[in-house]
């Protein structure tokens, strides 16, 4: 197996002060973006240089030093960063911004491509693939969308050694080569729905990056559907935001909170944009997956017409949704602790591992025959398992090891487990003697039922904890005041809300908190702005985010 | 469901002359490329305006239009073309040279990525995700590379609203990038192997496009490992053509030659590469996969060492393979007749379509309620079940438009099966009455066992029929009089060869024929260069090729 190999990301993506944070902006998940200065080119090229020869000093530092991972409370981005280098889930790529997915983080994106492809398919939706490059003069037919997208393009200008006519945008979402193929596809209303998905990788030309979260180009599958009718699409959009928050809830563990986007953080394009915002562990809020009602707003830039049932021409209802590689940055900062990853077994590449125990040479056989069974009997009922039979670590360095990859389970087998024929098990999410029970027997039938258990248990508690942390850090406010004083504690606020867009922008600006959501949840009662103390329909949810 | 919508692709890929063929670059999976002249840009310019005003001429036209397939004697090209109109593969993108990939197509690759990722993962390999931007510089550290590929390149040079100071490749594929990163990963010998995959889209940036088999973008595989001997890396490249064998044989039902590849058409930066070599069904030869020993070619360029045992510093020897999209082509061309597609049950998206049929609104209730238990039945077993229960559509359109999408089996229900509990089914591969069966009960487990005999029958059958189409058109030559009289019956041809790389190229621009490879089975006895009269010891295939 690889032995472990130690990068720090931390002098790679320089942890934000208080002050940057209060001016970043929002989170890139389909939304618009306000163009910034880009660094001299002597001072980029400089970095770059810097960073290489950092980069350098590290491994070769590093290969000499056990891993560490910073504590969260004493710099949260910095436990972060440590613990994507050292549980090897990705690494920095060659160019500033990219991300290179190493088989253990990609093993979780997998984990998660493969529930929603079930889903989306059961909801009527095939997979399909439209090209990465899109002509310029296609991003410019939607006023909006170009607006929102501009600043964020990687354009290919050279094709073959010829400079190109037109140049060409490198996909940051599809929504305009989708309409082009879509005018061409849609003519009636026998056409409809059209209901498509494509799994692909995206550009978004970024300056501050974090991997997973905010990368210069990440994976994401993006769902495209067409409807004769407003109310069909809508229903979709609710669909999918739905489909997005079972996943979270069931899957990764994760309790979002669904609802719909102010008018100010609604996607580039769309008239509706529903989200699920989670809580990570710093109570930031990342939102994890968003559905967009996109009206017609997109049939009418495109031409994207059906002629109706009474030989009308309509142009079609449409929705667009996604989930990305920011959602494998949430489970970790959701569940991660101080000793590393904490991986919900539902979508861990690795459930269980086996450590193998011996001190004298005669003892080594027995012990590797018994793990090596364990690991066959586990496998064989469709858990994935990992026997760590290495010679060249001690057993205390691979529990250390394991736990700080986060697999839910630990089964330690030594000579005189071997001897009872039963095994020691640990859990990942309870640390210590209290997380270890002995004398589990061997026996198939009860093993397997006992370790499905236990997965079944630390997914339960995964987001019950999960469920309590949130829910104990938003605090209902009736005034702007407590709304700030929420907010300066690191806290969500939740307060009625009626005021302007301007009055939101001053909240940012003022606190750096955003409209997260208007949860579909509401409370019931009479309402009244936290702004300007005017009657208000629903409350919002304000947070500062990633 | 979608109601076919048809284009033609043909005015869009214009079909090579005889002449242009015995000009055409070589087939470029990788593969080294020449450089040729590009159209000047107002004659590409008044090409894509052209074809936008036909295409939408072509789709109005259609709209009105039955469905017609040109038949593979008269323009097989054109056939191919028609095919993946008709059955709705893929669709032309908005720029030249684009291939989207519809949900039908998609589906196909689906299965192929399916069966291939259990493979790797059966053989220790991992999954992973390289950045597809790739810096120009790197590109340029291996000579051959850069000289295969620089004149396929798509640069981008601008990005989030400056001009770059260093120009970014779009992936042609990643040898760079991931020698690049293995010198981080790798110190030592307990590093390797080093065995990872990675599914993405991959940009050449070709003259010369051909939906599925040559587009600007396509979707692939490449699989990189490292390892500490040459011994192993070469086991590794010959493991990694075996499972492209064995799945083109057991899966797609398409008999491959394997083997080496000659040192004109090694992958430049290769050693050595391996071949799957299929004929399609114009007997032209289509590169199916490649796997390539790569020597230390790239860890020299790159500097990718490790430690070994005894403490000495050494490059690795690599490894990478692939499979395309390209594939899916020749799923196409192998199998396909004239009445449309004929796909193997094992990749088909659909494996059985159920047609009900009546005549009387009385009779509708019973024959439907039939059809959807039947379906119910078939798609509980793991069967790829499709019922066609729309109204807008005759039943005899319905047989047409399935076989046109290839559908393996049609099952019949109408008003007397439904009295005597059983149906009719149908063989694609078998037309007309012969390949009509009566009277197959409806019993679950006997309708069940039934299906499934006949879809093993089906994929066997494929086979066999493709193994014959193939062994009759390889001819056996001794002299080059005789390899050119076979190529210009459209043959391959099969004779030793030992001459020069001078001699081969001669061979090319003579008779339009390649060294496709020279293969893993070779016949015994004493051979003799059938160019130069020496000693030979093996025989090479020659014929044309995509």
């Amino acid at each position: 197996m690889l032995s472990l190999r130690l990068t720090s990301f931390t002098h790679l993506f320089s942890p934000p002060s208080s002050a940057v944070i209060a001016r970043r902006s929002p989170a890139i998940l389909r939304r618009r973006h306000h163009p910034r200065p880009w660094p001299l080119a002597a001072s980029f090229s400089a970095q770059s240089s810097a960073a290489e020869t950092q980069d350098r000093v590290e491994n070769s530092k590093n290969r000499v030093t056990e891993r560490v991972i910073t504590p969260r409370s004493q710099d949260f981005n910095a436990w972060y960063l440590d613990i994507i280098a050292n549980a090897e889930l990705a690494d920095y790529g060659p160019v500033r911004g990219t991300m290179v997915i190493r088989p253990y983080g990609y093993a979780i994106w997998e984990a998660i491509q493969e529930y929603l492809n079930v889903k989306f398919k059961e909801t009527g939706h095939s997979n399909m693939y439209f090209p990465q490059f899109i002509p310029y003069s296609f991003i410019e037919k939607e006023a909006s969308h170009v607006e929102g997208f501009s600043p964020e393009l990687a354009l290919v200008t050279i094709g073959g050694g010829k400079e190109l006519e037109e140049k060409l945008v490198v996909r940051p979402t599809s929504e305009t080569i989708v309409n082009h193929m879509f005018t061409q596809w849609i003519h009636s209303y026998r056409d409809l729905p059209l209901m498509i998905n494509q799994w692909a990788n995206v550009t978004r030309w970024e300056m501050r990056t974090k991997p997973f979260v905010r990368t210069l180009e990440f994976l994401w599958q993006e769902g495209h559907t067409a409807h004769a009718t407003p109310e069909e699409a809508e229903k979709e959009a609710i669909q999918m935001i739905d489909i997005y928050t079972r996943f979270a809830y069931e899957q990764a563990a994760i309790p979002v909170i669904t609802g719909r986007k102010s008018k100010v953080e609604t996607f580039a394009g769309a008239c509706k944009t529903y989200t699920i915002e989670a809580m990570m562990g710093d109570k930031k809020a990342l939102q994890a997956g968003t559905s967009h009602n996109l009206g017609q707003n997109f049939a009418r830039a495109f031409g994207t017409q059906f002629t109706d049932e009474n030989g009308l021409r309509e142009y079609v209802w449409q929705t667009s949704w996604a989930i990305s590689t920011r959602f494998v940055g949430g489970i970790i900062m959701t569940h991660g602790d101080d000793a590393g990853l904490m991986l919900p077994p539902k979508i861990a590449p690795i459930q269980v591992v086996i450590v193998p125990i011996w001190k004298k040479d005669d003892e080594k056989e027995a012990v590797l025959n018994a793990a090596s069974s364990v690991k066959d009997v586990l496998q064989r009922s469709g858990i994935k398992v990992k026997l760590d039979d290495s010679d060249q670590r001690t057993p205390g360095w691979k529990f250390n090891f394991w736990e700080m990859k986060g697999v839910p389970l630990r089964i330690e087998i030594g000579p005189r487990d071997v001897a009872s024929g039963s095994v020691v098990i640990s859990r990942r999410d309870i640390p210590g003697k209290q997380g270890k029970v002995f004398g589990i027997s061997m026996e198939p039938l009860n093993l397997e039922a006992y370790v499905k258990d236990k997965l079944d248990e630390i997914q339960s508690s995964l987001l019950e904890r999960a469920i309590a942390f949130r829910d104990s850090n938003i605090v209902d406010v009736s005034t702007y005041d407590d709304l700030k004083a929420a907010i300066s504690q690191g806290k969500w606020a939740r307060g009625p809300w009626s005021a302007s867009d301007e009055d939101e922008l001053t909240v940012k600006e003022e606190t750096g908190a955003t409209i997260r959501c208007f949860p579909f949840e509401q409370p019931q009662g009479v309402k009244r702005c936290l702004m300007t103390g005017n009657p208000a329909e629903e409350v919002a949810i304000f947070a500062k985010s990633y």
